[in-house]
Parts: C-alpha cells; sequence; structure tokens
C-alpha cells in the first residue's frame, strides 16, 4: 500500500526545547492511522507540522512520493492535507457555507464569489456527512459543537483533502455524536481518505483504528497494527511503565459527611444532583465531557450559583453564591483549566499562592509581605515545587510544578473540601504519582475531596467511591469494590436516549 | 515581572534627567523653581486622572470618558452654585459625587452589560460631554469667591496647593496600588480576570470601584481646574484622555493591563509635561507639543513590546 | 437537533430580517423621524432641508465606509476625525498654491492611503492595540495640522476645486458619492474575497490564520481603505463650503464611529454591513437637523448620540449573549 504522507526523521525544538526527535510517520490511503501519547507528547507538533503550521527543523515529508516544504496551511491543503482542529477554527458570525469555503471559494467568470455554486456545494458537501440537517445559511455561532465539527470536516472535504488530521475530534461530543462521528470517519476511510486520529480515548481507538503510533517525550515509542495490541500494551506504551505503578492508594478511615448536595440543578446542565462526601473520602467523578460534571463543580463552589436545591456543609445549610463564600465554607477548587482558571501564569509564585489568602495575610489593609513570602517558602517545600525561589513567574515552570502552585494556593486557604477537577492533566508521569501521593495524604488528614478526571484509571485507582455522570444527572454509584473499568465505562457511555440527539 | 518593572523605570528615570538636563541648557528659565512649581500646578489635573487611569488600565480597562466627566463636574458646580443658589463648599461636593457617580455608570455598563470598557467609556465620553453642553447651552460661569481660587491658584507652604493635593492621592494611591490587598486584586484580574475570580477575588465589585474612583478624582479634578482658570465651561477637559493615558503608558504600565506601577506613572508624568513646558520654552507653539506626546506615546509601545516580547520569549 | 432542524426550514424573508436587522431598524428610525418631524414642522420636508441633510453629511456616511472596515476587522481608528481635517488643509492649499485640480483632488487621498496603512502597520506587525497606535495619531495629525496653519482659514480656491457643489439633475454631487461608493462596497464586502476576509479576519483571527489568510496583511489592507474613503470625506468636506477651516471638526471621530456601530458594525469586530453605516449616518444628520426643527437646542446633540451609542452596544452585547446561549444548545 503506498502512503499519502510519509515523514523521515522529523526534529523541532522550541527555543532550544526539544519537542520532536527523529519522528517517521505515515499514513496510507484508506486507513486510520491512530495517533497517541500523553498530553506534552509531542502530538500538536507533529500535526503542525503536516498542516504547515510549523516547519520541521530536520527531517523530510513526502507528498505521494514528492519531497514537499509548507510554508502555510494553504500550501498543505493545496497538498491535500487538512486539519479538523480539536478547538474548532471556524467563523462565528458568518454563514456554514462560507465556513466551509473560507479562503478557497469558488469564483465566477469576474473573479467574485460564486455565492449560489459555495451554497450548492456546501449542501452536497454537509450531505455527503449524512447532516441533511445543517442549513447553510445558518451562522455556524448558533450550531451545536458536533454541528460545528462537521462544517469543519465538509470543510476539509471541500478542498479535496486526501489526509484528513483529525485532533481529539470526540473530545468535547456525546456519546449520540461520538457514535455518529466514528461513522463519518469510517465512511471516509472507506472512500480512500487516509485519517490521521488523535485521541485519549482507547476504546475509540480501538473501534476505529488500522494502525497506532505511540509518541512519548517527544520521540516515537512505536508503530503497530491494532491487531498486535491491547489495552494494557498501549497504556504502558504511552506512560513508560505499567499501569499498576501508577495509583497508590492509602487506605484511610471515612469519617462523618462533610459535604451534602441535595437535588442541586444549575438551568438544564446540573439536573437534580445529591451526593455525600465524608472525611477522608476520596469520591470520583467519571462521565464524558459534556457531562455536567465541571459544571456540578461550579455550580457548587459559586461560579454559577445552583438554581434550585441545597448545600449543606457539616449538616448546615451553606448558601453559596460566589467562590469567595465557598472559600469560607473551607471549599477549595482546583479547576480544570490551569492556565485560564487556576493561575495568573503573568505572576510570581508567591503572588498566585497569596491570592487565595490575601485577607488573611494582611494588616488592615496593608499586605504583610514577610508573612506572604514565609507561606510561599513553606509551600514550595512542602509541595516540593521545583522553582528558583518564591519570585519567580509561574509561566516558567512545567506544567506539573504550576499543578503543585494551584494546589498550594488552594491548601493555604486550609479547606476541609477539596474539589479537584482533572487533577492531573498535560503533566509529566512523575508529578502525577507525586499528586496522587498527595491527594492520599491529604485525605488521609480528614479532607473530603471530590475528584473529576477523564481518566478512568486515576479514577478507578484513587476513588473510595466513584459516581458517574451523563446528561447533568448522576446514573450510576459504584463503592471500590465494585468500581471496574467494563462497569464505570459502561454507566458512562450506555445509551439512555433522552432526546438530546445531534 | 518586578525586575523587568524596574527596569523600565530606570529607563524612565534617565531619560526624565537627561531631558530635564537638554531643556536647562536650552533655556535658563526652566530650571528655575517658579517654573517647576508652575509645571507642577498646571500638571496636577492630569496626574491626579493619571493616578485612577493607573489602576483602570492595570484592570486591563481603559475609560475614555475621563476628560467629559471633568467638563460635566465643572459645569455642575457653576450652576449648582450660582443656578441653584447652593453654598460653594456644598456645591464642590455635589460636583465630586456626581463625579463618582458617572464613573459609577461606567462601571456597571461594563461589569453588568459585559460592555468592552473602550466601547463603554467611549459611548460615555460622548454622553458625558453632551450632558455637559446641554445644561450649559455654551454659557460659562463666573465670579467664584476669592477664597475659592486658593485651590486653583494659591499657595501653602511655598507650594501650590493644588500640587499638595495631588501629592497626598500620589502617596495614598502608591500604598493601595503597591501594598494592599485591593491593589494586589487589581494586578491579578488585570492579568487574569477569570484565575482571579476562581480564587475568590470579588472582580466585578474591585471593577465597579476602579471606575466609580476615576470619576470622582476626575470630579475632583474637575474643581481644581475651574479654581484656577477661574470660570466653568462645558468644553473643559477635552483631550484630557490622551494626556492621561499618555502618562500612564509612557510610565510602564501595560495596556495589556496586568502591570504598572505608580511610581512609573509620575515619571511619565514629570517626563511629559516637561517635554511641554521645554519645548514651549524652546519656542514650539502648543499645538507642536502634542505632536511630541503622540510621537512619544506610540514609540514608547513599540519599544515596550519589543522589550517585553524579549523576556517573554 | 431542533434548533437546526428550524433553521433548515426558516423561511428566506426571516433570514433577511435576521441578516440585516439592524439596517431595517435605522432605515425604520429615519422614516418615523421624516414623518413625526414633517407632521411637527412641515419645513422639514422642504427640498433645501432635504439637501443639506443628505448633501452637507455626505462626508460623514464616506467616513464611515472606512471606519466600518476597520471595525469589522476587528480594530478601532480615534484618529480619523483629525486626519480628515488634515486631507482637507491639503487639498486646500496644494488648490490654492496653484496645482492642476486633479492633484489637489488626488494627492490627500493618496496621503490619507498611505497614512493609515502605516498605522495598520504599526497595530499589525508590531502587536499595539489599534486604541493606542490611533490615540497616538490624532494627537500629531491635530498637533501638527494647527501648528502648520495656525488655525487660519483657507480661502480663494479655484471655482474647479469645489466638487461637492457640482449638481448633476438638481442632486449635489456628495450625495452621488455617497450613494456610489456605498453601492461598490457594499458588493466589494458581499463579492471580493479580499472583503469576505476582512470579516474571517474580524470575526476569529487563529481560523482566519488556519484558513491560509493572512491577517497582518488584511489589517493593513482595511485601514488602507479606510484611509482611502478619509481622503474621499475630506474632499468633500473641504469642498462644500467656500473656505476650509483648517482645523479639525470637534468630535468627528466620535461621530463616525457611531455611524458605523448604530449601522449594525459589531464593535467586537466580525459583522455589519456598510449600507448600515451609511444609513446611521443619515439617521444623525436627520437628527440634529430634527432637533433645530423641533426647537431643541443643537447643544443637547451630543447627549442624544452619547445615548444612542450606548443603547445601540447595550443591544448587540444582549443580542450577542442570546446568540451564545443558543450555540450552547
Amino acid at each position: 500500500m503506498t502512503s499519502l504522507i510519509e515523514l523521515n526523521g522529523i526534529s523541532k525544538s522550541f527555543a532550544s526545547v526539544r519537542v520532536l526527535q527523529d519522528i517517521s510517520f505515515d499514513v496510507r490511503a484508506g486507513e486510520v492511522h491512530a495517533l497517541l501519547g500523553e498530553n506534552g507528547a509531542g502530538k500538536s507538533t507533529l500535526i503542525k507540522i503536516m498542516g504547515g503550521v510549523h516547519r520541521a527543523d530536520t527531517g523530510e515529508m513526502h507528498v505521494n512520493g514528492n519531497a514537499v516544504h509548507f510554508t502555510s496551511p494553504r500550501a498543505a491543503a493545496a497538498n491535500g492535507i487538512a486539519v479538523v482542529h480539536q478547538e474548532l477554527l471556524l467563523f462565528p458570525d458568518l454563514s456554514v457555507a462560507e465556513n466551509i469555503f473560507m479562503g478557497h471559494a469558488p469564483r465566477t467568470g469576474w473573479g467574485a464569489l460564486d455565492w449560489p455554486q459555495m451554497r450548492r456545494r456546501s449542501r452536497e458537501l454537509l450531505d455527503r456527512l449524512q447532516s441533511h440537517h445543517i442549513d447553510v445559511d445558518a451562522r455556524v455561532g448558533s450550531l451545536s459543537v458536533a454541528n460545528r465539527q462537521r462544517v469543519e470536516i465538509a470543510r476539509a472535504l471541500s478542498q479535496d483533502a486526501r489526509v484528513l488530521i483529525m485532533d481529539e475530534p470526540t473530545a468535547s461530543l456525546v456519546e449520540e455524536d461520538v457514535q455518529q462521528l466514528l461513522s463519518i470517519v469510517r465512511m471516509l476511510r472507506d472512500k480512500g481518505v487516509g485519517i490521521v486520529y488523535v485521541s485519549h480515548k482507547l476504546p475509540e481507538i480501538f473501534a476505529l483504528a488500522d494502525r497506532v503510533t505511540v509518541l512519548r517525550d517527544g520521540a516515537r515509542v512505536g508503530t503497530a497494527p491494532i491487531g498486535e495490541l491491547d489495552e494494557r500494551k498501549l497504556v504502558s506504551m504511552m506512560v513508560g511503565r505499567p499501569i499498576d505503578q501508577l495509583f497508590p492508594k492509602q487506605e484511610t478511615k471515612i469519617g462523618a459527611p462533610l459535604l451534602e448536595v441535595r437535588n442541586l440543578s444549575f438551568g438544564a446542565v446540573v439536573r437534580d444532583v445529591s451526593l455525600t462526601l465524608h472525611a477522608g473520602e476520596i469520591l470520583g467523578i467519571a462521565g464524558l465531557i459534556g457531562s455536567g460534571r465541571t459544571e456540578l463543580a461550579l455550580t457548587i463552589f459559586g461560579i454559577t450559583p445552583a438554581t434550585s436545591g441545597n448545600i449543606l456543609v457539616d449538616g448546615k445549610a451553606a448558601r453559596i453564591g460566589s467562590p469567595q463564600q465557598a472559600r469560607d465554607f473551607g471549599i477549595a477548587y482546583v479547576p480544570e483549566d490551569r492556565g485560564l482558571q487556576g493561575l495568573v501564569r503573568s505572576q510570581s509564585i508567591q503572588e498566585n499562592i497569596s491570592l487565595t489568602v490575601l485577607k488573611t495575610l494582611a494588616t488592615g489593609p496593608l499586605i504583610d509581605h514577610r508573612k506572604e513570602e514565609k507561606l510561599a517558602r513553606d509551600s514550595i517545600a512542602r509541595f516540593g515545587i521545583r522553582a528558583r525561589g518564591p519570585r519567580q513567574i509561574v509561566r516558567q515552570l512545567s506544567g506539573g510544578n504550576q499543578q503543585k502552585v494551584v494546589l498550594a494556593k488552594w491548601l493555604a486557604t486550609e479547606p476541609r473540601i477539596l474539589i479537584m477537577d482533572e487533577p492531573t492533566r498535560g503533566i509529566d508521569v512523575g508529578a502525577k504519582s507525586e499528586i496522587h501521593a498527595l491527594m492520599s495524604a491529604l485525605a488521609a488528614r480528614g479532607l473530603g475531596i471530590l475528584m473529576i478526571s477523564s481518566e478512568l484509571p486515576e479514577v478507578l485507582g484513587m476513588s473510595d467511591r466513584v459516581l458517574v455522570m451523563k446528561n447533568g444527572t448522576l446514573v450510576g454509584e459504584f463503592d471500590r469494590t465494585h468500581a471496574t473499568a467494563e462497569a464505570v465505562g459502561a454507566a458512562m457511555t450506555l445509551a439512555n436516549h433522552s432526546g438530546e440527539a445531534a | 515581572m518586578s525586575r523587568y518593572l524596574l527596569r523600565h523605570e530606570a529607563i524612565l528615570a534617565i531619560l526624565l534627567v537627561l531631558a530635564l538636563f537638554v531643556l536647562a541648557l536650552q533655556s535658563d528659565r526652566f530650571f528655575t523653581l517658579d517654573n517647576l512649581l508652575n509645571q507642577g500646578r498646571l500638571m496636577a489635573e492630569v496626574g491626579l486622572v493619571a493616578l485612577a487611569m493607573t489602576f483602570v488600565i492595570v484592570s486591563a480597562g481603559i475609560d475614555l470618558s475621563v476628560g467629559s466627566i471633568l467638563g460635566l463636574v465643572a459645569i455642575l458646580l457653576g450652576i449648582f452654585w450660582q443656578k441653584l443658589g447652593l453654598p460653594l463648599p456644598v456645591a464642590m461636593v455635589l460636583g465630586v459625587v456626581v463625579g463618582a457617580i458617572a464613573g459609577l455608570v461606567n462601571g456597571i455598563i461594563i461589569t453588568r452589560f459585559r460592555v468592552p470598557p473602550l466601547i463603554a467609556t467611549l459611548a460615555t465620553l460622548a454622553l458625558y460631554r453632551g450632558l455637559a453642553e446641554g445644561i450649559s447651552q455654551a454659557r460659562s460661569v463666573r465670579g467664584y469667591p476669592d477664597w475659592f481660587f486658593v485651590l486653583g491658584q494659591g499657595e501653602v507652604l511655598g507650594i501650590p496647593t493644588q500640587l499638595w493635593i495631588f501629592l497626598f492621592c500620589a502617596l495614598i494611591a502608591a500604598i493601595v496600588l503597591g501594598m494592599s490587598t485591593f491593589g494586589r486584586a487589581t494586578y491579578a484580574l488585570g492579568a487574569n480576570a477569570v484565575a482571579a475570580r476562581f480564587s475568590g477575588i470579588p472582580v466585578d465589585r474591585t471593577i465597579l470601584l476602579i471606575y466609580t474612583a476615576s470619576g470622582l478624582i476626575a470630579g475632583l479634578a474637575a474643581i481644581t481646574f475651574v479654581s484656577r482658570v477661574s470660570t466653568t465651561r462645558s468644553d473643559m477637559g477635552t483631550g484630557l484622555e490622551l494626556d492621561v493615558i499618555t502618562a500612564v503608558v509612557l510610565g510602564g504600565t501595560s495596556i495589556f493591563g496586568g502591570r504598572g506601577t505608580i511610581i512609573g506613572t509620575l515619571l511619565g508624568l514629570a517626563l511629559m509635561q516637561a517635554l511641554k513646558n521645554g519645548l514651549a520654552l524652546a519656542g514650539v507653539k502648543g499645538d507642536g507639543t502634542i505632536v511630541v506626546i503622540g510621537l512619544i506615546l506610540i514609540a514608547t509601545i513599540v519599544i515596550s513590546n519589543l522589550v517585553r516580547r524579549d523576556v517573554d520569549g | 437537533m431542533a434548533i437546526a432542524g428550524a433553521v433548515a426550514r426558516r423561511s428566506a424573508t426571516s433570514r433577511l430580517v435576521e441578516a440585516y436587522g439592524q439596517e431595517f431598524v435605522v432605515l425604520g428610525a429615519i422614516i418615523a423621524l421624516f414623518v413625526i418631524v414633517g407632521a411637527v414642522n412641515a419645513r422639514f420636508l422642504n427640498d433645501n432641508n432635504l439637501v443639506n441633510i443628505f448633501s452637507g453629511n455626505a462626508y460623514i456616511a464616506v467616513a464611515a465606509i472606512g471606519m466600518s472596515l476597520v471595525i469589522i476587522s476587528g480594530h478601532i481608528d480615534v484618529s480619523v476625525g483629525s486626519l480628515i481635517g488634515v486631507l482637507a488643509t491639503i487639498a486646500g492649499t496644494l488648490a490654492v498654491q496653484g496645482y492642476p485640480v486633479w492633484i489637489a483632488w488626488s494627492v490627500p487621498v493618496l496621503v490619507g492611503i498611505v497614512i493609515n496603512a502605516l498605522v495598520g502597520a504599526l497595530i499589525a506587525y508590531f502587536r499595539i492595540p489599534s486604541i493606542v497606535v490611533t490615540l497616538g495619531m490624532l494627537s500629531i495629525l491635530k498637533g501638527g495640522l494647527i501648528s502648520y496653519t495656525g488655525g487660519t482659514w483657507i480661502t480663494n480656491m479655484p471655482p474647479a476645486f469645489f466638487i461637492a457643489q457640482a449638481r448633476l439633475f438638481g442632486i449635489p454631487a456628495p450625495v452621488y458619492f455617497m450613494v456610489a461608493l456605498t453601492i461598490l462596497m457594499a458588493l466589494w464586502m458581499r463579492y471580493a474575497s479580499l472583503g469576505r476576509s476582512i470579516y474571517a479576519v474580524g470575526g476569529n483571527v487563529e481560523a482566519a490564520r488556519a484558513s491560509g489568510l493572512y491577517p497582518e496583511r488584511i489589517c493593513v489592507l482595511a485601514f488602507a481603505l479606510h484611509g482611502f474613503f478619509a481622503g474621499i470625506a475630506a474632499l468633500l468636506f473641504a469642498t462644500q463650503l467656500q473656505v476650509i477651516q483648517s482645523t479639525v471638526p470637534p468630535n468627528l471621530e466620535l461621530t463616525v464611529i457611531t455611524a458605523a456601530v448604530i449601522g449594525g458594525v459589531s464593535i467586537l469586530g466580525g459583522t455589519g454591513t456598510v449600507i448600515g453605516s451609511t444609513l446611521a449616518a443619515i439617521l444623525f444628520a436627520c437628527i440634529s437637523s430634527a432637533l433645530v426643527f423641533l426647537n431643541v437646542s443643537a447643544y443637547w446633540l451630543r447627549a442624544v448620540l452619547g445615548l444612542l451609542i450606548l443603547a445601540t452596544v447595550l443591544a448587540d452585547m444582549a443580542r450577542r449573549r442570546r446568540h451564545r446561549a443558543g450555540g450552547r444548545l
């Protein structure tokens, strides 16, 4: 079988940091080639090189046997390579048809845009994707995420893409949409398109891929036909060691209820959720992205105050209308998006850690700088943050150390209830187990931890109990002994149709 | 960050010394105590407003309406006193209160309705100036009692009264921005408003307070302005926002928010005023100096962007 | 998804209303104003006044076309008033010094293009916010103009220079300029790929880059075009009276920005049409004229404009929030 695109010995550095080292990779016509690796393994850089956004420092790239050097996304597109971006790079105020043809619209004889043709061809492309319900004149901003993604795929097809690169296409889709997307991908494959499929979700990989390439720390660990792999083998290729060592678990005594949530709702995204978190307990919440897990956390934490239902802390009713109030009730939240929600990255470690406890560090309105610096030094020592000192800018730290700063700033509030949303996303394996060990230690000291995670092994390994969310409600509860990957996975994905199709 | 700021301020200080030196050589009238104190008097209104504007820009906002608020308060001062017959001190207090309310309205539009500050205050720039024009019908108010002029034309211990007011406010502003929890909240929300909110900082309340203070201090500046020029007119303070923003940005405050200091703003103000005065003494006509200020504004940002890229890169 | 299904079956009329909603509102306001003010004071509708409204303010509409491009591309320009003042003075000075009329007409337009292309380049390549660059330009242009002319008036231009006073079929030339340029640009913005690129860049810079567009070049282009329209506006402004005041018309930039925003150009970039901005410029002219005929002091005009901008911006934000909420379903 011939390769549509072939990369040999690709290396790439940013500001003297090596992100890709001697990578070889190829995609054949009519195959789905899955690209796996932890965050930071170099997947997105590799995609960007194939898509013409970045240029490789060394190595060569061939399309249909011809050497190519892409200087822009346009050049990549001209060679039949298109990318469906994870963040869906679309124009919300423009129509579907225009989004599909932006940059390569059909022209009339005069050179003017040929709107009728643009709309007609958009219609054909969307119909090919079984998306008859998407109006070519609709504003893209008014479409659901799944429909926007189809617009992106249609956009790729409109450029006669023979290689389609899909970057975590199911990351923000609900289950019904995932199944439809997978069937679209299969259909494209059957028509001879070569597909690079990036995903963290192993079930999808096994359902879809023909071959798998795993990257770790910028290097290629291996490429193999899917038939030669199983889940355990893939994970150990990704993380570099067997999965069992990953999640240390201390036995802890479960104490009295700390946080009780009664029939909590926020609009339509969190519906009638009730749960109890005990002292010393790690309560895992599993669910797909979009299942309402993060929204539940945001509601408990007061970012989006509940529209109905009650929250009890220590058995007493707690009215939480803002993060300040949540903090004063002893609730801390380590958010999902570290860079946006967790840290002020342009500020120092010291300034970040003190941000949650400014009042307690101050005498009157003025901050006591000595206390502030002491807190920062203590935190650096306690959490093993690798930094030059309290005044180092957070942006310069690695992902794992940044996450430790987020933890430090929230533990400075001496919380009793700790909500952790994706506590180890995008950090290296070493820091990951440090954070897991820390969570165990905190639970042992009597904190209640509510942990949201997309990584099933993490949920299963760390939690005393696992709750499963879907469509904004709780759909399952498993104690430690019954929480198996199969059972929890099934609860997460099982279709109980609730009219939220599309 | 602090290292970067220190560097910017050090560059600015050297630039200021150089400018003073060159200007002193150019004209022997420049480096006299009288001239310098007089320059301080002229700088006071822009300076006052620039203090609050430093907070505004550090919080990643902007307030284009300060000149219009100044004009509105000036007009109302005259109206309250002359038309409504209120005692002048009451009229002064009311004027400052109106300024604060005007600022509060800006803050509400920005926090409540999520209108970008640039557009919100561009709209109120027109609105407040329009109110000043409509209320005054282009008539000026004169004939204030003599004691009132102490504020804008008098001296205390040999130093112009409004310079005392300005220095006092500058001290307060420097302490609040540099050392208080409020100042820290301002930096945090300017650098990353979402993270600030997630950290339990009352973001909206802080922004409301900042814009209210900006309006209040523009009102205060209006009163010293009226006292200095002995009259009220509706076009007072036109273009003030330009001078103020230039001084603040020149002083090293990032237009993208999150960094800046009061010391920097003071240096920026001093440099700007020295240039204005020096150029005037060197025979450049009044309007020529605005050209220089515009050039300096653009040049500073270009340079500071280039420097910042080095630092971050 | 239920919403998308509904969209697919929606009628062409409702789509037209959604796409051009603001334009219809402004048009409706103009008509209402004519009816009401005309009823109160019939002189409002006489030929002379109508000519005044349309011709005397055509330059604002022309400048607002350029401003719309800039705002749609995601930027703003607060210096256009000063630029028009400078370009008008250049035109007048050249005419007085005896240069051929075509030079007096074309040089300011070229200068406008060059100056604003430079502004655009500063914004695009040095990543300086447009508000800062144009605030600086405002002061440079204004200061430069006043210190050059000393505020004296320019008179004694040759008769051929006064292009704005020409008439064809009884209609003054500025009206032709306004209508022709608006239609031309409306077509360009709809049918030229560069025109659409401006929407793309204003809507989502990263997506534009991924689509193979060059956002920096498009920013420079938008500003250069804006400079062209400022040049034409300056000509209309300079030639409508026998003298050029050679100062900057006060708050012209604000009026121009307001026209663009009220005409439906979103302050956040990415949407709007030049038809809307032209209609809004006409609406302003009507309002200021109406105030006179309703015996309201002209000194309230600016307050009315301020309220109008505020109301439009608030409505725009509310609309956007609704759209975002819709997108989340």
